[in-house]
């Protein structure tokens, strides 16, 4: 909060109030600020989850919300998440506009049955008659040595899903704008939380969201472009300034939409760099890499030096925490992804 | 730091409460994980109960006699604040290390 500019208290503006000014918040807090703000603007948004009520969620993100806004607006859930979703299409159906949690990734499988026959559908089914504004929030990805499903990367999954729209922030500014710009879609958005960045601080500028579509220029380079979300795209703004020492000028895209892809903002950056590198922590096998590197190829194919490479986890499941240092793509594998890409020469 | 509260523990099979018989340890001792925290007697025996982490006694409740019953705060300690939630740790935001070293030659 040092370098606060005329800024409201983050955890306690005047109700209704708008925040603005600039203020510096953890990613936690952050979304915090825009489930507060979401509840504030819109009397037709609740919170429910597990634990997001009396608790105030494990990671502390739905603090101090059902004593502001009351029992009736944020509550917590039995332990059941196809129960969680199944309630949010009804609340959608009943005009709500449900802002569920699932308290980890990896348990947001049971309710892939409301997410992919209900929630994505809806809309199209009843020829837009129901619109399902749904923003399924899920604390996401691996990176705090947590036990088994408490660390997936489920964004293929998602993205594959017809009628679903999926976001995942990579800072604290993000968190709270693109939170705020989902909640106030009428679609249904999976907002995945990069949960080993929760603590993470950044400024957030409550008056200036920026562009909130599509991709997002975290670091300019004329070289190469290392492309990433979530928890992934601060890592890739430490490999890019291992290159930088190199004397490699990287440029990293924080992708930020994973459903829709920005394929016109992905090619602007792979036209000026002619090299691409993928990372993500999912397997690579059918991940969202193939999807970008397809992207890529279909529009920059005549430009590209080299094939568009790809860091990723395994194909193997999210191990323990003891080994996920060696399963999250880490700065010397994305060192050697960038490695082969500069060494590949046509025949 | 944060405040955990370690609430008496079912210690049989249906055990509703305990009676306190020693303190083991004092308000402000720091303490280690599996640490002999209290000696309680129940309707079937008297036992040691071990600490369930590591972190200073900030309160301890029930003097010598007094009985506890089962889900009531026994001892409320204060841990560090890196702990991630109900699981998990916080990742240190350190300085990344890197071995690998880029041949940059672009033939541009």
């Amino acid at each position: 909060m040092s370098n606060a500019v005329a800024a409201p208290p983050a955890h306690a503006p005047e109700s209704g109030a708008a925040r603005t000014g600039r203020t510096s918040l953890s990613m936690n807090q952050a979304i915090n600020a825009a489930l507060h703000d979401a509840l504030a603007a819109d009397p037709r948004a609740v919170v429910l989850g597990e634990d997001v009520g009396v608790l105030g969620g494990v990671f502390r993100v739905t603090d101090g919300l059902q004593a502001e806004f009351g029992a009736d607006r944020v509550f917590d859930t039995p332990l059941a998440e196809s129960g969680i979703l199944g309630m949010s299409v009804g609340l959608a159906m009943a005009g709500y506009h449900p802002i569920p949690e699932v308290q980890f990734d990896g348990f947001v499988y049971p309710a892939i049955n409301q997410l992919v026959t209900q929630i994505a559908r809806m809309n199209f089914r009843t020829r837009g008659a129901l619109p399902m504004p749904i923003t399924l929030r899920m604390p996401s990805f691996g990176g705090i040595q947590s036990p088994e499903l408490h660390s997936e990367s489920l964004e293929w999954l998602f993205a594959h899903v017809a009628g679903l729209k999926v976001v995942s922030p990579s800072s604290p500014h993000q968190a709270y704008h693109l939170l705020r710009h989902a909640a106030s879609r009428p679609d249904p958005v999976v907002y995945m939380e990069p949960k080993s960045r929760y603590w993470q601080k950044g400024e957030v500028d409550f008056d200036e969201p920026g562009n909130l579509e599509g991709v997002d220029v975290a670091r300019e380079g004329r070289h190469l472009t290392l492309v990433a979300w979530g928890a992934m795209v601060t890592r890739c703004l430490q490999a890019a300034e291992a290159a930088a020492e190199d004397g490699l000028d990287v440029e990293v895209l924080d992708l930020r939409w994973l459903s829709p892809i920005d394929a016109d903002g992905l090619a602007a950056s792979i036209a000026k760099t002619r090299r691409a590198v993928v990372v993500h922590e999912a397997p690579k096998t059918a991940g969202l890499g193939a999807e970008v590197a397809q992207l890529i190829t279909e529009r920059c194919f005549g430009t590209l030096k080299a094939p568009v490479e790809r860091v990723t986890g395994f194909d193997v499941p999210f191990p323990s925490g003891s080994l996920e240092n060696e399963y999250i793509p880490n700065i010397d594998r994305i060192l050697y992804g960038i490695q082969r890409v500069l060494e590949y020469r046509r025949g | 730091m944060a405040e955990l509260s370690f609430p008496l523990p079912d210690l049989g099979e249906g055990l509703i409460e305990a009676t306190i018989l020693e303190w083991l340890v004092e308000v402000g001792e720091h303490v280690e994980r599996n640490q002999p925290l209290v000696e309680v007697e129940t309707t079937k025996s008297s036992l040691e109960l071990p600490s369930p982490q590591t972190g200073v006694v900030v309160r301890t409740h029930g003097a010598p006699g007094e009985t506890i019953e089962v889900g009531e705060t026994l001892v409320v300690f204060e841990v560090p604040d890196d702990t991630a939630g109900i699981i998990g740790t916080v990742p240190k935001d350190e300085k990344p290390k890197r071995r690998v070293r880029l041949n940059v030659d672009l033939d541009d």
